[in-house]
């Protein structure tokens, strides 16, 4: 029984002792000293770790009677999660190592923060979900606050918290009170008390207080304001990391127990995800307007996104998860690109957030600006780069679902938000003349800018296989 | 030649101009024409069989799962387009060989260049509307980055700006549009789309879908109000003008208004959208450009006048007009990138487009007068020039054309379009080029070299051509293209030539030209009033719109996001009673199914005193010590409570968790100002009081409804009452499910409370080091400190109760199987025992006599518990797995031995390291070493005489 569950979670295993490993090690040998180590290490081993799963078992099985679950569905999310937590460690290290902020628990918390996600899409129970879920959050809130002696990363790493902790309380108290009123805190249990029609008042409350508590980790309208202070507040490439990993994480969650819990009873929660969802689209394309700084910009770009894939999740079909899966994996693809590009960004080794910096960036840096402006117009969601192809998934899947004002809402959000992606472009091409920045010659970040910028013009030929492997993922998710 | 090869063609050869500009400027240009004339070509061999009118069709399928197929297909329509994409493109890669200075960089000109034909191309080749989309947006692209690499002039950058917004979003809304029309016909396919007209039509979501495309199609083709972007891109180069601005991208959207006319068009909705919007721009691009100075503005004014027209004429929704419009579209083609061209040369040779600075220029540069003159008749509507027979066309249509029951309407404002637009068609001849020569040009105008002026000159052969023998030569292919807007039906009557006899339409025409020349006449004064005359800029308004919208957002989102975590938090519970509400109004609620029990006096009693003290401390939490006092008394009434209702194990163990967390809040106070400042609002606080108010009672409300009804399972508590002593050998069930069921949640717990302490004392240690140490050493007191620090009675209390605590915390530890109590109230005791010894007697006086170390302790204690588990592998049970018997010793009498109890052991030590380490690190910052070495209960005069002179004094 037990050696056999372990195999299945081998993979969090090794990444949890690794990072418990090194911490004990670092503290006892170099500490700091062994930070630019430690990363690769660590990013080193969520890649073989990706390839690991992604290349390993077909099927499903599940562990520990149920609580955690290896399908499909969770085997594309920790690839897609593992990738991106190794691309965004990779990415920052030069940055913070130059900045003297660099410390060895960063890449560790980082790693045991994977491993909550891991577990998160992985929770087959209320309770391992929320394990998953802590695990997840307390490594990030220390990351948020990483920087202490910044006063602004500190509020906002503390305000991240508190909110966060109403918000674990209020999914807390909505996961007892679906076990008061289902008999179980397992996924099938509830999946076949909860039968449309047949839902009892508890179970509905239980299900609404979860999902306020999983829309703030997804960061979805109105459970959002701690996004744009967190962003604002923490080092770049902690910004970059909350960007990417976590929410492919918190949305895995989030249609882990959508679909897998309360998957009979899809109409009495895809109104509520439909409404989290259009304000999350128009609150994240309207507040992002009158940003100029690119990294609170991008927060709600990230409010705006999320928006749009919860439009998948809302269509409550396997279209619909296939559509929220690729849609997450292009936008994790995107903002890698555009954090490896503001990374870049400083003057006199001071790291420049404010837009109007960018001002004829074109003319010194073409080629990165070229990048840039591919990423931007994917992110705006302009054919043919692929975030189109995102956006075109997620309109499908909730049209097809009988969410057509949904669809018209969400093309009308995309409009209102090119505003601000196309401001970006306007001011690197066409600005005026301003004082010029650093030009930064990381071949990490460079790299990880065209190969972004590449995969967003290139992958409209097959999606790189993206499609079938998230077609296959909602199959095992959705039933 | 293959669909996808001429689709693909131009894509293809982007490469080579950017790498043969090493080679030269010939080489890249003739690279880049080459490409062109070889997809001409292929194009070309199709003509024959579209002529027939075949369709030619080539089909890929691409990403199913999307929908999205890489088909293409070839009718009359698209084989218009593209002949007039790639034909005037493979004269505009000549014009700009020799336009092009040596400084300019062509190679990325061309490059640029070709991969916009090829998205033009794409767009009036593709089957599929997601492939259109994408070539669409390919335009958008492209045509920024031809625009925005040319040199930065101030004007240049907000043109570029205005149209990438414009243009940007309108395509985004045509995306959403386009796919509605593609869910309705369940398919991409263009052509399937095509045959779905009953379909679409009956659609509810006809009129979203027709809107957005709408906005597409006419922010790309610059239709009012969206029309201001397209003179503001003039900054662009001539060439690009000439070639995006006039003869092909703008033509995008008057394309897709006639790809999809078969399905959209007939209905009311569509004619009143369309042809209003087309008559408008007509009629104001018209009057705007004959009072323009500029050249380029002159022309694109005239350009946006011209697509009202066309937009117009296809907004009528006949068939007739249908024919009028793709006719004019090849007119108005041919012309117009002739004069852009001419308008070019002048601007080359003269170096000024400014009207006013020029005149004259028919002696010094004869040739392009010859060009422009014929051009811009053609532009006039004089016959016998091709614009002629368009025109009349149009004027013939709008006579039949009532808008709202009114018949003269359309006729009228298009008899005042015709008119203004001969009028700037005269001007751009008069002014420019007649009258007298002038001695200030800014440079020596000139004729340019044939390679200049001959791609000019083809077109306005082609002007002649088309005007003299129309029905010849393009009558064909007006044909073909018109039956593929109009669906493939009969086309109507109608014939391409000069003299139709008298006809209303030539009577307007006469008016027209008659009134232009009088308009010219007039021009200054007009002019003069024009320019003194308050109307609205596009531009002006634009901008002043995008600063409102700009401050709008800001303002929404610095109200919402304004830093500050109590509206954060309001927020977020306000939605969420709203989301319980819909909760609640959407399930259904089954009848109570219990009965309240019967309430006595004291529980009242202990109730309002809970509910007061809640009460008060909300109100008075500013004091944080008067605060402390009621979340005491909170807690001792709840533990009250767990006492009345049975649960004496609950009791025990929430005053000493109690006692303990008072304790160590009461050092932490040590920390804080004695007060919270207030820094909210009256308002904010009487929101918070609202929504917290709402949400208390929700919540109170919802746990009373669960009280009153069953769970649906069985609760777990028979499972425990029936094996708590048959399987844990205890009948104490709550303290067997502590050690035995959930032994390893006991054993995680004890673990992260002693994490906690280490938490504790490693962040009091780090603070040591810092300012705030002596921050609290040096403080004064605002209030006069208690001259004996350890009072005798106190302390000799202290030290009597000690042995005794310690005597009580054995006993409850030893009876907690069977009965309330166990480790962690034992350990809680124990604690609450040595904390008095530090309060009563001082920090040094206690840390003396401390022999063991926190830290070990509860280290032992986590390992103990670990070895208690480890040890049931020895007898083959999983970890934790405990065991008891009974065991006799002569002196006593026979006794259960459970393992669990060893476990609870460790759950005391534990507690006992846990609590004091946390202690002891928390009342370190107070303590100064060496400053306090009197034992408590030493008499010190010292001290004495201290209290005395404070006294005193």
């Amino acid at each position: 029984m037990i050696p056999a569950d372990l195999t299945v979670i081998l993979p969090e295993i090794v990444l949890a002792l690794s990072a418990m490993a090194a911490l004990l090690g670092a503290v006892y040998t170099g500490k700091d000293k062994l930070a630019s180590a430690l990363v690769w290490l660590i990013a080193g081993l969520m890649l073989v770790l990706a390839i690991w799963i992604g290349t390993g078992s077909d099927g499903s099985r599940s562990a520990f009677n149920g609580m955690f679950i290896d399908d499909g569905f969770a085997r594309f999310a920790k690839v897609a999660i593992l990738l991106s937590a190794a691309a965004v460690l990779v990415m920052g290290q030069d940055y913070m190592s130059r900045r003297g902020m660099l410390r060895f628990e960063y890449p560790i918390l980082v790693a045991l923060s994977a491993v909550g996600m891991m577990v998160m899409v992985s929770a087959g129970n209320l309770m391992s979900l929320y394990m998953g879920l802590e695990l997840q959050s307390l490594a990030l809130y220390v990351v948020a606050s990483l920087r202490r002696d910044s006063v602004k990363s500190t509020e906002a790493g503390l305000k991240y918290f508190v909110l966060g902790a109403l918000s674990s309380g209020l999914l807390l108290y909505g996961a007892s009170l679906v076990y008061g009123f289902a008999g179980t805190t397992d996924f099938a249990g509830i999946y076949a008390v909860a039968q449309h029609g047949e839902v009892s008042v508890g179970l509905l409350f239980g299900l609404v207080f979860l999902i306020s508590g999983m829309a703030f980790k997804v960061s979805a309208v109105p459970f959002h304001m701690w996004t744009p202070d967190v962003y604002e507040g923490a080092p770049t490439p902690v910004t970059a990391f909350f960007a990417s990993a976590p929410k492919v994480a918190a949305m895995g969650l989030f249609a882990r127990v959508m679909h897998d819990a309360f998957g009979h009873a899809v109409e009495d929660w895809s109104q509520v995800v439909a409404l989290l969802s259009l304000l999350s689209m128009f609150v994240g394309a309207v507040a992002a307007i009158g940003q100029r700084d690119i990294k609170r910009l991008m927060a709600y770009s990230s409010i705006a996104h999320m928006g749009y894939a919860l439009m998948g999740l809302a269509a409550g079909t396997a279209y619909g998860v296939q559509a929220l899966l690729v849609y997450l994996a292009i936008y994790v693809s995107m903002n890698i690109g555009t954090f490896a590009f503001i990374l870049m960004l400083e003057k006199d080794g001071k790291p420049i957030t404010d837009i109007r910096a960018l001002n004829l960036y074109a003319r010194r840096e073409p080629g990165k600006a070229l990048a840039m402006l591919i990423l931007l117009f994917s992110l705006a969601g302009v054919p043919p780069m692929l975030g189109f192809f995102g956006k075109l998934y997620v309109l499908n899947a909730a049209y097809d679902a009988g969410l057509a004002w949904l669809a018209i809402a969400g093309v009308i959000a995309s409009v209102i938000g090119a505003f601000y992606y196309l401001r970006i472009v306007y001011y690197m091409y066409f600005g005026e003349e301003g004082e010029e920045l650093d030009s930064n010659r990381s071949p990490i970040l460079w790299g990880f800018l065209m190969a972004s910028a590449a995969v967003m013009l290139l992958g409209i030929i097959n999606m790189f296989g993206v499609e079938g492997a998230a077609a296959a993922a909602s199959v095992a998710l959705v039933n | 030649m293959s669909l996808f090869l001429i689709a693909a063609l131009p894509f293809l050869g982007a490469v080579f101009p950017a790498l043969l500009i090493r080679a030269g400027r010939n080489a890249s240009a003739s690279a880049a024409g080459l490409t062109t004339l070889l997809a001409f070509v292929g194009l070309m061999l199709h003509a024959p069989a579209v002529l027939r009118g075949d369709v030619i069709q080539a089909q890929f399928d691409w990403l199913p799962g999307l929908g999205l197929n890489a088909n293409f297909f070839l009718d009359g329509l698209g084989f218009l387009f593209a002949s007039l994409i790639l034909g005037i493109g493979l004269l505009i890669i000549l014009y700009a060989r020799f336009y092009l200075s040596r400084e300019d960089p062509m190679g990325n000109f061309y490059t640029y260049l070709l991969l916009f034909q090829g998205a033009m191309v794409g767009i009036v080749t593709s089957d599929n509307i997601l492939l259109l989309l994408i070539f669409w947006e390919l335009t958008s692209l492209s045509s920024f980055l031809l625009i925005g690499f040319w040199k930065h002039l101030p004007e240049g950058r907000q043109g570029a700006r205005m149209a990438l917004t414009v243009t940007g979003a309108g395509g985004l809304a045509m995306i959403g549009g386009m796919l509605i029309l593609g869910n309705i016909a369940g398919s991409y396919d263009l052509t399937v789309i095509l045959s779905s007209k009953e379909a679409i039509q009956a659609s509810p979501l006809y009129l979203p879908a027709l809107i957005l495309i709408l906005i597409g199609a006419f922010t790309k083709s610059a239709q009012f109000p969206f029309h201001f972007w397209l003179p503001h891109a003039m900054a662009a180069p001539t060439p690009v003008s000439a070639y995006l601005h006039s003869a092909t991208m703008v033509k995008a959207g008057l394309f897709l208004l006639a790809r999809l006319w078969p399905v959209l068009a007939g209905t009311p909705e569509w004619f009143y959208i369309v042809a209003t919007t087309g008559l408008i721009t007509m009629v104001l691009g018209a009057i705007i450009a004959l009072f323009k100075d500029d050249l380029k503005a002159l022309l694109a004014f005239s350009t946006v006048s011209h697509l009202g027209l066309i937009t117009m004429l296809l907004g009528f929704g006949t068939k007739f007009a249908a024919v009028a419009a793709v006719f004019h579209i090849i007119n108005h083609a041919t012309f117009k990138a002739a004069l852009f061209m001419s308008a070019g040369i002048v601007d080359h040779e003269a170096h000024t487009r400014d009207i006013k600075r020029l005149g004259g220029l028919r002696h010094l540069m004869p040739i392009t007068f010859a060009i422009a003159t014929v051009a811009a008749l053609s532009m006039a509507g004089i016959p016998p020039f091709n614009g002629f027979l368009s025109k009349e066309m149009m004027l013939e249509e709008t006579v039949h054309t009532a808008w709202g029951g009114s018949a003269y309407l359309v006729p009228g404002l298009a008899l005042i379009g015709a008119l203004f637009s001969a009028a700037y068609s005269f001007r751009y001849i008069v002014h420019v080029f007649l009258g007298p020569k002038r001695s200030d040009y800014p440079a020596k105008p000139h004729d340019p070299g044939v390679g200049m002026w001959l791609a000019p000159a083809f077109l306005v052969g082609l002007v002649i051509l088309i005007g003299l023998f129309s029905a010849k030569i393009v009558g064909p292919l007006v044909a073909t293209a018109a039956g593929a807007v109009i669906g493939g039906e009969k086309l109507p009557y109608y014939s391409l030539k000069l003299w139709h006899g008298f006809t209303p339409a030539l009577y307007m025409s006469i008016v027209a030209v008659a009134g232009g020349a009088v308009l010219l006449m007039l021009h200054k004064p007009l002019a003069r009033m024009w320019d003194n005359a308050p109307r609205p800029e596009a531009k002006v308004i634009f901008e002043a719109l995008i600063a409102a919208l700009t401050r709008l957002a800001r303002t929404i989102t610095d109200g919402l996001h304004n830093g500050a975590m109590p509206r954060y938090a309001a927020i977020m519970i306000a939605f969420t009673v709203a989301l319980s509400f819909y909760a609640y109004q959407s399930g259904t609620l089954a009848a109570p199914t219990r009965t309240l029990q019967d309430v006595g006096l004291i529980p009242i009693l202990g109730w309002a005193s809970l509910l007061i003290a809640t009460g008060f401390m909300v109100a008075m939490h500013r004091n944080r010590l008067l605060a402390l006092v009621l979340i005491g008394v909170v807690g001792l009434v709840v533990s009250m409570g767990f006492n009345y209702l049975s649960a004496p194990d609950l009791a025990l163990t929430q005053i000493s968790v109690e006692v303990v967390t008072i304790i160590l809040m009461l050092l932490a106070l040590n920390f804080m100002p004695k007060e919270t400042p207030i820094e909210s609002s009256a308002g904010a606080r009487l929101r918070d009081i609202s929504i917290a108010s709402v949400a208390g009672l929700g919540v109170g409300g919802l746990i009373y409804a669960l009280m009153t009804r069953d769970f649906i399972g069985e609760t777990i508590s028979g499972f425990h009452l029936e094996n708590s002593y048959k399987g844990g050998g205890g009948t104490n069930v709550v303290n067997v499910i502590l050690v035995d069921f959930r032994g390893f949640d006991t054993f995680g717990e004890i673990i992260v409370l002693g994490i906690a302490a280490l938490v504790i004392f490693a962040l009091t240690e780090a603070v040591l080091g810092t300012r705030v140490r002596a921050y609290l050493l040096n403080r004064k007191p605002d209030l006069p400190q208690a001259g004996d620090s350890h009072p005798m009675m106190m302390v000799v209390a202290t030290r009597v109760m000690m042995p005794l605590a310690l005597m009580v915390a054995a006993y409850i530890f030893f009876r907690g199987h069977n009965l309330p109590g166990g480790g962690f109230i034992a350990g809680l005791i124990a604690a609450i025992a040595i904390i008095m010894q530090y309060m009563a007697s001082g920090f040094a006086w206690a840390t003396e006599r401390q022999r063991y170390p926190y830290h070990a302790i509860i280290g032992s204690g986590v390992l103990i518990a670990a070895a208690t588990g480890l040890g049931s592998w020895f007898s083959g049970t999983p970890f934790l797995t405990s065991a008891f018997g009974y065991i006799h010793w002569a002196p006593l009498e026979e006794f259960e031995w459970a393992t669990a109890a060893l476990f609870d052991l460790g759950v005391f030590l534990a507690v006992v390291g846990a609590v004091l380490l946390a202690l002891e690190s928390l009342s370190r910052f107070a303590w100064q070493p060496g400053a306090n070495t009197d034992h408590a209960m030493d008499i010190n005069p010292a001290r004495d005489d201290v209290a005395k002179t404070e006294n005193e004094g």
